[in-house]
Protein backbone atom coordinates (compact mmCIF):
# COMPACT_ATOMS: atom_id res chain seq x y z
CA UNK A 1 0.00 0.00 0.00
CA UNK A 2 1.38 3.25 -1.22
CA UNK A 3 1.51 6.13 1.46
CA UNK A 4 -1.36 8.04 -0.35
CA UNK A 5 -3.40 5.05 -0.21
CA UNK A 6 -3.23 4.54 3.29
CA UNK A 7 -4.92 7.73 4.30
CA UNK A 8 -7.63 7.03 1.57
CA UNK A 9 -8.38 3.70 2.96
CA UNK A 10 -8.65 5.05 6.47
CA UNK A 11 -10.92 7.48 5.34
CA UNK A 12 -13.18 5.34 3.66
CA UNK A 13 -12.77 2.83 6.45
CA UNK A 14 -13.85 5.58 9.29
CA UNK A 15 -16.38 6.56 6.55
CA UNK A 16 -18.27 3.02 6.83
CA UNK A 17 -18.03 3.13 10.65
CA UNK A 18 -19.94 6.42 10.54
CA UNK A 19 -22.38 5.06 8.25
CA UNK A 20 -22.76 1.56 10.05
CA UNK A 21 -22.99 3.43 13.64
CA UNK A 22 -26.57 4.21 13.55
CA UNK A 23 -27.21 0.29 12.61
CA UNK A 24 -24.69 -1.72 15.00
CA UNK A 25 -24.74 0.81 17.77
CA UNK A 26 -28.05 0.80 18.24
CA UNK A 27 -28.01 -1.62 21.44
CA UNK A 28 -30.10 0.75 23.68
CA UNK A 29 -33.28 -0.26 25.00
CA UNK A 30 -36.50 -0.90 22.70
CA UNK A 31 -40.17 -0.13 23.20
CA UNK A 32 -41.91 -3.41 24.63
CA UNK A 33 -45.18 -3.73 23.48
CA UNK A 34 -47.94 -6.68 23.80
CA UNK A 35 -50.22 -8.06 21.72
CA UNK A 36 -53.67 -7.53 22.61
CA UNK A 37 -55.72 -8.44 19.47
CA UNK A 38 -56.29 -12.23 18.19
CA UNK A 39 -52.84 -11.65 16.28
CA UNK A 40 -50.34 -9.50 14.88
CA UNK A 41 -49.57 -9.56 11.54
CA UNK A 42 -46.15 -9.36 9.96
CA UNK A 43 -45.08 -7.77 6.90
CA UNK A 44 -41.71 -8.01 5.18
CA UNK A 45 -41.91 -4.35 4.22
CA UNK A 46 -43.16 -1.23 5.11
CA UNK A 47 -46.14 -1.14 2.59
CA UNK A 48 -49.54 -2.56 2.23
CA UNK A 49 -48.02 -4.58 -0.92
CA UNK A 50 -45.33 -6.60 0.58
CA UNK A 51 -46.88 -10.03 1.99
CA UNK A 52 -47.17 -10.95 5.33
CA UNK A 53 -44.94 -13.48 6.23
CA UNK A 54 -45.29 -14.16 10.31
CA UNK A 55 -47.81 -13.27 13.05
CA UNK A 56 -47.85 -12.51 16.71
CA UNK A 57 -50.06 -13.97 18.63
CA UNK A 58 -51.77 -12.65 21.42
CA UNK A 59 -50.23 -11.75 24.61
CA UNK A 60 -46.73 -11.98 23.28
CA UNK A 61 -44.66 -8.94 22.95
CA UNK A 62 -42.90 -7.71 20.30
CA UNK A 63 -39.78 -4.88 20.62
CA UNK A 64 -39.84 -1.63 18.42
CA UNK A 65 -36.88 -1.32 16.25
CA UNK A 66 -37.78 1.68 14.46
CA UNK A 67 -40.70 3.67 12.13
CA UNK A 68 -40.72 4.14 8.66
CA UNK A 69 -43.90 6.46 7.61
CA UNK A 70 -46.72 4.47 8.70
CA UNK A 71 -44.72 1.09 9.64
CA UNK A 72 -43.04 -0.10 12.86
CA UNK A 73 -40.32 -2.09 12.62
CA UNK A 74 -40.79 -4.88 14.78
CA UNK A 75 -38.55 -7.87 16.70
CA UNK A 76 -40.51 -10.61 17.97
CA UNK A 77 -39.72 -12.93 21.30
CA UNK A 78 -38.75 -15.38 19.07
CA UNK A 79 -36.61 -12.82 17.20
CA UNK A 80 -38.32 -12.82 14.29
CA UNK A 81 -38.42 -9.37 12.47
CA UNK A 82 -40.93 -7.43 10.28
CA UNK A 83 -42.73 -4.92 9.68
CA UNK A 84 -46.48 -3.69 11.62
CA UNK A 85 -48.90 -1.02 10.45
CA UNK A 86 -49.49 1.88 12.81
CA UNK A 87 -53.35 0.75 12.79
CA UNK A 88 -52.84 -2.49 13.67
CA UNK A 89 -49.56 -1.40 16.50
CA UNK A 90 -51.83 1.30 18.14
CA UNK A 91 -54.28 -2.27 19.08
CA UNK A 92 -51.22 -3.13 21.56
CA UNK A 93 -50.48 -2.15 24.76
CA UNK A 94 -47.64 -1.19 27.22
CA UNK A 95 -46.17 -3.53 29.63
CA UNK A 96 -47.76 -1.61 32.41
CA UNK A 97 -51.28 -2.12 30.26
CA UNK A 98 -52.08 1.38 28.92
CA UNK A 99 -52.89 1.15 25.11
CA UNK A 100 -49.94 2.29 22.88
CA UNK A 101 -50.61 5.88 21.66
CA UNK A 102 -48.53 7.52 18.36
CA UNK A 103 -48.98 10.69 17.49
CA UNK A 104 -48.18 11.25 13.71
CA UNK A 105 -49.92 14.77 14.22
CA UNK A 106 -53.81 15.80 13.62
CA UNK A 107 -55.72 18.74 12.82
CA UNK A 108 -54.84 20.04 15.96
CA UNK A 109 -51.57 20.37 15.35
CA UNK A 110 -52.59 22.15 11.93
CA UNK A 111 -54.25 25.03 14.09
CA UNK A 112 -51.56 25.13 16.34
CA UNK A 113 -47.66 23.97 16.25
CA UNK A 114 -44.31 25.99 16.27
CA UNK A 115 -42.69 25.43 12.80
CA UNK A 116 -43.64 25.01 9.26
CA UNK A 117 -41.62 24.66 5.92
CA UNK A 118 -42.92 24.04 2.48
CA UNK A 119 -41.92 24.66 -1.50
CA UNK A 120 -43.58 26.00 -3.89
CA UNK A 121 -43.82 26.29 -7.83
CA UNK A 122 -45.06 29.39 -9.39
CA UNK A 123 -44.88 32.61 -11.16
CA UNK A 124 -42.70 35.44 -10.07
CA UNK A 125 -42.91 38.94 -12.56
CA UNK A 126 -44.12 36.66 -15.13
CA UNK A 127 -41.13 34.42 -14.56
CA UNK A 128 -41.08 30.90 -13.47
CA UNK A 129 -40.31 30.44 -9.99
CA UNK A 130 -39.52 27.77 -7.48
CA UNK A 131 -39.32 28.89 -3.98
CA UNK A 132 -39.09 27.18 -0.24
CA UNK A 133 -40.10 28.84 3.12
CA UNK A 134 -39.80 28.19 6.68
CA UNK A 135 -41.75 29.40 9.70
CA UNK A 136 -41.85 30.38 13.15
CA UNK A 137 -45.21 30.43 14.92
CA UNK A 138 -45.65 32.94 17.96
CA UNK A 139 -49.12 31.63 18.67
CA UNK A 140 -51.62 29.74 16.34
CA UNK A 141 -52.13 33.06 14.13
CA UNK A 142 -49.07 35.05 14.26
CA UNK A 143 -46.05 33.40 12.70
CA UNK A 144 -42.71 34.97 11.18
CA UNK A 145 -41.42 33.42 7.69
CA UNK A 146 -38.62 33.07 5.84
CA UNK A 147 -38.62 32.48 2.43
CA UNK A 148 -36.30 31.67 -0.49
CA UNK A 149 -36.87 31.18 -4.41
CA UNK A 150 -34.88 31.25 -7.85
CA UNK A 151 -36.92 32.99 -10.56
CA UNK A 152 -36.38 31.92 -14.63
CA UNK A 153 -37.29 33.81 -17.20
CA UNK A 154 -37.25 34.52 -20.72
CA UNK A 155 -35.83 38.43 -19.78
CA UNK A 156 -34.08 37.98 -16.52
CA UNK A 157 -32.86 35.21 -14.08
CA UNK A 158 -32.44 36.29 -10.40
CA UNK A 159 -33.32 35.20 -7.05
CA UNK A 160 -34.93 36.42 -4.25
CA UNK A 161 -35.03 36.44 -0.09
CA UNK A 162 -38.25 37.24 1.99
CA UNK A 163 -38.41 37.72 5.75
CA UNK A 164 -41.63 39.26 7.20
CA UNK A 165 -44.69 38.09 9.51
CA UNK A 166 -47.91 35.82 8.37
CA UNK A 167 -51.17 36.34 10.25
CA UNK A 168 -53.54 32.83 10.24
CA UNK A 169 -56.66 34.75 9.91
CA UNK A 170 -58.82 31.53 11.38
CA UNK A 171 -56.40 28.96 12.12
CA UNK A 172 -59.49 26.25 12.89
CA UNK A 173 -60.61 25.93 9.84
CA UNK A 174 -59.39 23.45 6.70
CA UNK A 175 -59.60 26.10 4.50
CA UNK A 176 -57.24 28.61 6.17
CA UNK A 177 -56.84 32.19 5.27
CA UNK A 178 -53.44 34.53 5.72
CA UNK A 179 -52.30 37.51 5.45
CA UNK A 180 -48.72 38.20 5.00
CA UNK A 181 -46.56 41.51 5.02
CA UNK A 182 -42.39 42.11 5.04
CA UNK A 183 -39.18 42.90 3.12
CA UNK A 184 -36.91 41.57 1.04
CA UNK A 185 -34.54 41.47 -1.21
CA UNK A 186 -34.03 40.39 -4.81
CA UNK A 187 -31.40 39.61 -7.03
CA UNK A 188 -31.82 39.76 -10.97
CA UNK A 189 -29.26 38.86 -14.17
CA UNK A 190 -30.77 40.83 -16.82
CA UNK A 191 -29.98 38.50 -20.01
CA UNK A 192 -27.27 39.54 -22.22
CA UNK A 193 -29.51 41.20 -25.15
CA UNK A 194 -31.15 44.09 -22.85
CA UNK A 195 -30.52 46.98 -22.48
CA UNK A 196 -29.31 46.94 -18.92
CA UNK A 197 -27.15 43.74 -18.83
CA UNK A 198 -25.62 44.60 -15.13
CA UNK A 199 -26.82 42.37 -12.24
CA UNK A 200 -28.14 44.19 -9.70
CA UNK A 201 -29.66 43.65 -6.40
CA UNK A 202 -32.34 45.23 -4.64
CA UNK A 203 -34.58 46.02 -1.63
CA UNK A 204 -38.32 45.05 -1.51
CA UNK A 205 -40.99 45.17 0.09
CA UNK A 206 -44.59 42.86 0.17
CA UNK A 207 -47.90 42.59 0.89
CA UNK A 208 -49.55 39.40 0.08
CA UNK A 209 -52.48 36.86 1.29
CA UNK A 210 -53.32 33.15 0.98
CA UNK A 211 -54.73 30.08 1.95
CA UNK A 212 -53.58 26.93 3.91
CA UNK A 213 -54.96 23.82 2.92
CA UNK A 214 -55.21 20.78 5.88
CA UNK A 215 -53.96 17.36 4.02
CA UNK A 216 -53.36 14.61 6.73
CA UNK A 217 -51.26 13.85 9.77
CA UNK A 218 -48.60 16.98 9.46
CA UNK A 219 -49.25 17.78 5.69
CA UNK A 220 -50.97 20.65 4.30
CA UNK A 221 -51.18 22.61 0.69
CA UNK A 222 -50.14 26.11 0.67
CA UNK A 223 -51.21 28.84 -2.28
CA UNK A 224 -50.28 32.24 -1.83
CA UNK A 225 -50.11 35.61 -3.87
CA UNK A 226 -47.57 38.63 -2.45
CA UNK A 227 -47.61 41.83 -4.02
CA UNK A 228 -44.04 42.82 -3.87
CA UNK A 229 -42.48 46.18 -4.54
CA UNK A 230 -38.59 46.55 -5.64
CA UNK A 231 -37.11 49.71 -4.53
CA UNK A 232 -34.71 50.55 -7.46
CA UNK A 233 -31.94 52.85 -8.27
CA UNK A 234 -33.66 54.44 -11.15
CA UNK A 235 -36.03 56.62 -12.17
CA UNK A 236 -39.01 54.23 -10.72
CA UNK A 237 -39.66 51.81 -8.52
CA UNK A 238 -40.99 48.21 -9.91
CA UNK A 239 -44.29 46.00 -8.70
CA UNK A 240 -43.56 42.58 -9.15
CA UNK A 241 -46.43 39.82 -8.69
CA UNK A 242 -45.43 36.16 -7.03
CA UNK A 243 -47.93 33.54 -7.59
CA UNK A 244 -47.31 30.25 -5.75
CA UNK A 245 -48.74 27.29 -4.68
CA UNK A 246 -46.75 23.90 -2.95
CA UNK A 247 -46.77 21.43 -0.41
CA UNK A 248 -45.95 21.97 3.13
CA UNK A 249 -45.42 20.14 6.43
CA UNK A 250 -45.49 21.19 10.40
CA UNK A 251 -44.01 20.05 13.35
CA UNK B 1 -87.91 -18.08 79.02
CA UNK B 2 -84.39 -19.38 78.16
CA UNK B 3 -84.21 -17.67 75.31
CA UNK B 4 -84.49 -14.15 77.26
CA UNK B 5 -82.02 -14.62 80.03
CA UNK B 6 -80.21 -15.58 76.72
CA UNK B 7 -80.68 -12.02 75.22
CA UNK B 8 -79.98 -10.57 78.63
CA UNK B 9 -76.74 -12.05 79.01
CA UNK B 10 -75.69 -10.81 75.64
CA UNK B 11 -76.85 -7.28 76.33
CA UNK B 12 -74.83 -7.22 79.39
CA UNK B 13 -71.91 -8.85 77.57
CA UNK B 14 -72.16 -6.42 74.52
CA UNK B 15 -72.30 -3.42 77.12
CA UNK B 16 -69.34 -4.76 78.93
CA UNK B 17 -67.48 -4.49 75.58
CA UNK B 18 -68.76 -0.99 75.01
CA UNK B 19 -67.61 0.12 78.17
CA UNK B 20 -64.33 -1.46 78.04
CA UNK B 21 -63.27 0.46 74.98
CA UNK B 22 -64.29 3.81 76.78
CA UNK B 23 -62.77 3.53 79.32
CA UNK B 24 -59.64 2.08 77.14
CA UNK B 25 -57.90 5.81 77.50
CA UNK B 26 -58.66 5.80 81.69
CA UNK B 27 -55.59 3.87 82.60
CA UNK B 28 -53.76 5.07 79.42
CA UNK B 29 -53.50 2.71 77.27
CA UNK B 30 -54.94 4.31 74.56
CA UNK B 31 -52.10 7.72 74.75
CA UNK B 32 -49.54 5.26 75.18
CA UNK B 33 -50.69 3.65 71.81
CA UNK B 34 -50.63 6.81 70.00
CA UNK B 35 -47.79 8.64 70.77
CA UNK B 36 -45.96 5.07 69.78
CA UNK B 37 -47.47 5.50 66.73
CA UNK B 38 -46.45 9.13 66.65
CA UNK B 39 -43.03 8.05 67.28
CA UNK B 40 -42.37 5.69 64.40
CA UNK B 41 -41.06 7.95 61.96
CA UNK B 42 -38.34 9.29 64.63
CA UNK B 43 -37.55 5.76 66.21
CA UNK B 44 -38.04 3.00 65.34
CA UNK B 45 -40.56 1.40 62.59
CA UNK B 46 -42.64 -1.40 64.58
CA UNK B 47 -41.63 -4.32 62.43
CA UNK B 48 -43.62 -5.71 59.58
CA UNK B 49 -45.17 -8.88 59.33
CA UNK B 50 -44.89 -9.25 56.06
CA UNK B 51 -42.52 -7.65 53.91
CA UNK B 52 -43.95 -7.47 50.28
CA UNK B 53 -41.84 -8.71 47.81
CA UNK B 54 -44.07 -7.75 44.80
CA UNK B 55 -41.82 -4.68 43.11
CA UNK B 56 -44.12 -2.15 41.10
CA UNK B 57 -43.19 -2.46 37.46
CA UNK B 58 -41.44 1.09 36.11
CA UNK B 59 -42.35 1.03 31.98
CA UNK B 60 -39.90 3.48 30.73
CA UNK B 61 -41.39 4.22 27.24
CA UNK B 62 -38.35 3.90 25.00
CA UNK B 63 -38.67 6.52 22.25
CA UNK B 64 -38.94 4.90 18.42
CA UNK B 65 -36.52 5.78 16.19
CA UNK B 66 -37.95 7.31 12.44
CA UNK B 67 -36.36 6.56 9.43
CA UNK B 68 -38.06 8.35 6.85
CA UNK B 69 -34.88 10.23 4.87
CA UNK B 70 -32.68 9.02 2.28
CA UNK B 71 -29.07 10.56 1.24
CA UNK B 72 -27.12 9.39 -1.74
CA UNK B 73 -25.27 9.19 -4.49
CA UNK B 74 -25.81 8.36 -8.28
CA UNK B 75 -23.91 7.90 -11.02
CA UNK B 76 -24.92 7.40 -15.08
CA UNK B 77 -25.60 9.32 -18.45
CA UNK B 78 -26.83 12.21 -19.19
CA UNK B 79 -27.79 12.51 -23.05
CA UNK B 80 -27.94 16.21 -23.47
CA UNK B 81 -29.79 17.25 -26.83
CA UNK B 82 -28.09 17.90 -29.48
CA UNK B 83 -24.89 17.99 -27.50
CA UNK B 84 -24.51 14.62 -27.45
CA UNK B 85 -24.36 11.64 -23.76
CA UNK B 86 -21.83 12.26 -21.24
CA UNK B 87 -21.22 10.58 -17.89
CA UNK B 88 -23.53 12.65 -14.88
CA UNK B 89 -23.22 12.18 -11.33
CA UNK B 90 -25.07 13.42 -8.15
CA UNK B 91 -26.44 13.63 -5.14
CA UNK B 92 -30.11 12.83 -4.14
CA UNK B 93 -32.17 13.39 -0.72
CA UNK B 94 -35.47 11.88 -0.18
CA UNK B 95 -37.98 12.28 2.61
CA UNK B 96 -40.72 9.48 2.54
CA UNK B 97 -44.05 10.96 3.50
CA UNK B 98 -46.18 8.04 3.50
CA UNK B 99 -45.74 4.69 2.10
CA UNK B 100 -46.87 5.85 -1.39
CA UNK B 101 -45.52 9.17 -1.49
CA UNK B 102 -42.28 11.21 -1.42
CA UNK B 103 -40.28 13.63 -1.72
CA UNK B 104 -37.27 13.77 -3.78
CA UNK B 105 -34.01 16.49 -4.01
CA UNK B 106 -31.74 16.09 -6.86
CA UNK B 107 -28.52 18.07 -8.03
CA UNK B 108 -26.81 16.21 -10.91
CA UNK B 109 -23.58 17.47 -13.26
CA UNK B 110 -22.80 16.40 -16.52
CA UNK B 111 -20.80 18.02 -19.80
CA UNK B 112 -22.01 18.42 -23.04
CA UNK B 113 -20.34 18.09 -26.03
CA UNK B 114 -19.98 19.07 -29.41
CA UNK B 115 -22.54 19.43 -31.63
CA UNK B 116 -23.14 17.89 -35.21
CA UNK B 117 -22.47 21.73 -36.50
CA UNK B 118 -19.53 22.27 -34.49
CA UNK B 119 -17.87 18.93 -34.95
CA UNK B 120 -18.04 19.67 -39.00
CA UNK B 121 -17.56 23.41 -39.24
CA UNK B 122 -14.88 23.30 -36.40
CA UNK B 123 -16.82 26.27 -34.86
CA UNK B 124 -17.17 26.32 -31.27
CA UNK B 125 -20.88 27.52 -30.19
CA UNK B 126 -19.53 27.39 -25.67
CA UNK B 127 -16.79 27.88 -23.90
CA UNK B 128 -15.86 25.03 -21.44
CA UNK B 129 -17.52 26.34 -18.54
CA UNK B 130 -20.70 26.96 -20.36
CA UNK B 131 -20.58 23.24 -21.73
CA UNK B 132 -20.98 22.24 -17.71
CA UNK B 133 -24.63 21.19 -17.39
CA UNK B 134 -25.15 21.37 -13.57
CA UNK B 135 -29.35 20.96 -12.51
CA UNK B 136 -31.60 20.57 -9.54
CA UNK B 137 -35.24 19.33 -8.62
CA UNK B 138 -37.48 19.05 -6.16
CA UNK B 139 -39.46 16.05 -7.29
CA UNK B 140 -42.42 14.36 -6.02
CA UNK B 141 -42.60 10.36 -5.70
CA UNK B 142 -44.80 7.68 -6.00
CA UNK B 143 -43.92 4.23 -4.65
CA UNK B 144 -46.12 1.60 -6.88
CA UNK B 145 -45.85 -2.65 -7.39
CA UNK B 146 -43.89 -2.62 -3.98
CA UNK B 147 -42.45 -6.60 -4.00
CA UNK B 148 -39.30 -8.81 -3.63
CA UNK B 149 -36.22 -9.56 -5.28
CA UNK B 150 -34.72 -12.49 -4.85
CA UNK B 151 -31.15 -13.94 -4.79
CA UNK B 152 -31.09 -17.49 -4.71
CA UNK B 153 -32.95 -19.21 -2.05
CA UNK B 154 -32.11 -17.59 0.54
CA UNK B 155 -32.05 -13.72 0.65
CA UNK B 156 -34.84 -11.45 -0.30
CA UNK B 157 -34.59 -7.39 -0.61
CA UNK B 158 -38.06 -5.68 -1.10
CA UNK B 159 -38.49 -3.89 -4.18
CA UNK B 160 -40.17 -1.06 -5.98
CA UNK B 161 -40.70 1.18 -8.81
CA UNK B 162 -41.65 4.51 -8.48
CA UNK B 163 -42.52 7.12 -10.87
CA UNK B 164 -41.07 10.87 -10.53
CA UNK B 165 -42.23 14.32 -11.34
CA UNK B 166 -41.32 17.57 -10.45
CA UNK B 167 -39.56 21.06 -11.44
CA UNK B 168 -36.18 22.44 -10.57
CA UNK B 169 -33.46 24.63 -12.64
CA UNK B 170 -30.69 23.61 -15.11
CA UNK B 171 -27.94 25.87 -15.51
CA UNK B 172 -26.72 24.80 -18.99
CA UNK B 173 -25.19 26.55 -22.16
CA UNK B 174 -24.70 30.24 -20.30
CA UNK B 175 -28.10 30.50 -18.94
CA UNK B 176 -30.25 29.01 -16.37
CA UNK B 177 -33.37 27.62 -17.56
CA UNK B 178 -36.54 27.07 -15.59
CA UNK B 179 -36.60 22.37 -16.26
CA UNK B 180 -39.32 20.18 -15.97
CA UNK B 181 -38.15 16.72 -15.18
CA UNK B 182 -40.29 13.44 -15.17
CA UNK B 183 -39.41 9.52 -14.80
CA UNK B 184 -39.43 6.41 -13.52
CA UNK B 185 -37.04 3.99 -11.11
CA UNK B 186 -36.73 0.90 -9.47
CA UNK B 187 -35.34 0.54 -6.14
CA UNK B 188 -34.55 -2.23 -3.96
CA UNK B 189 -33.45 -2.48 -0.48
CA UNK B 190 -31.15 -5.38 0.50
CA UNK B 191 -30.53 -4.31 4.55
CA UNK B 192 -33.19 -1.28 6.11
CA UNK B 193 -30.80 1.34 6.09
CA UNK B 194 -29.07 0.91 2.34
CA UNK B 195 -31.14 1.26 -1.13
CA UNK B 196 -29.52 0.70 -4.28
CA UNK B 197 -31.82 2.72 -7.27
CA UNK B 198 -31.73 2.28 -10.92
CA UNK B 199 -33.65 6.00 -12.07
CA UNK B 200 -34.40 7.03 -16.19
CA UNK B 201 -35.69 10.51 -16.15
CA UNK B 202 -36.07 13.21 -18.69
CA UNK B 203 -35.06 17.18 -18.33
CA UNK B 204 -37.27 19.22 -20.15
CA UNK B 205 -36.58 22.78 -20.90
CA UNK B 206 -36.79 25.63 -23.50
CA UNK B 207 -33.55 26.16 -25.73
CA UNK B 208 -32.60 28.80 -27.76
CA UNK B 209 -28.94 27.46 -27.90
CA UNK B 210 -28.81 26.36 -31.72
CA UNK B 211 -31.21 29.85 -33.66
CA UNK B 212 -34.84 28.45 -32.88
CA UNK B 213 -36.29 28.09 -29.10
CA UNK B 214 -37.37 24.60 -29.08
CA UNK B 215 -38.46 22.22 -26.37
CA UNK B 216 -35.24 19.87 -25.35
CA UNK B 217 -35.50 16.71 -23.63
CA UNK B 218 -32.68 15.78 -21.84
CA UNK B 219 -33.13 11.95 -20.82
CA UNK B 220 -30.71 10.76 -17.76
CA UNK B 221 -29.95 7.15 -16.75
CA UNK B 222 -28.76 6.48 -13.12
CA UNK B 223 -27.42 3.85 -10.97
CA UNK B 224 -27.16 5.11 -7.31
CA UNK B 225 -27.03 4.12 -3.67
CA UNK B 226 -28.73 5.69 -0.43
CA UNK B 227 -28.53 5.04 3.21
CA UNK B 228 -31.74 5.48 5.17
CA UNK B 229 -31.79 7.52 8.61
Amino acid sequence: MTRRARPCALASLLLLAALLTPVVGSAREYLQLFVTQPYLELHTGPGRGYPVFHVVPRDESVDVLFRRTDWFKVRTEHGVEGWATLADMQKTMLADGTPFKFDLGDRAGFTSHRFEMGIFAGAYGGANYVSAYGSLSFNSQLALEVAAGQFLGRFSNGITGDIGLAHVIAPEWRWSPFLTLGLGEVHTEPKATLVQPADRTEPTAYVGGGVRYYLTRRFFLRAEYKAHYVFTKRNQNEEADEWKAGFAFFF
Amino acid sequence: MESRIRILLLTAALLALCGCATVRNWFHHGSSNASAAGDTSQDEAPPRVVEPEVERRKIKVAKIRSSNFELGANYGVLSIEDFGAHPSYGVTAAYHITEDFFFQADVGRSTGGLTSFETLSNINLLTSSERRFTYYDLSLGYNFLAGEAFIGRGFAMTSAFYLLGGFGGTDFGGDTKFTVNFGAGYRVVPVDWLAVHVTVQDHVFQSSLLGTTKLTNNLEALIGTTVYF
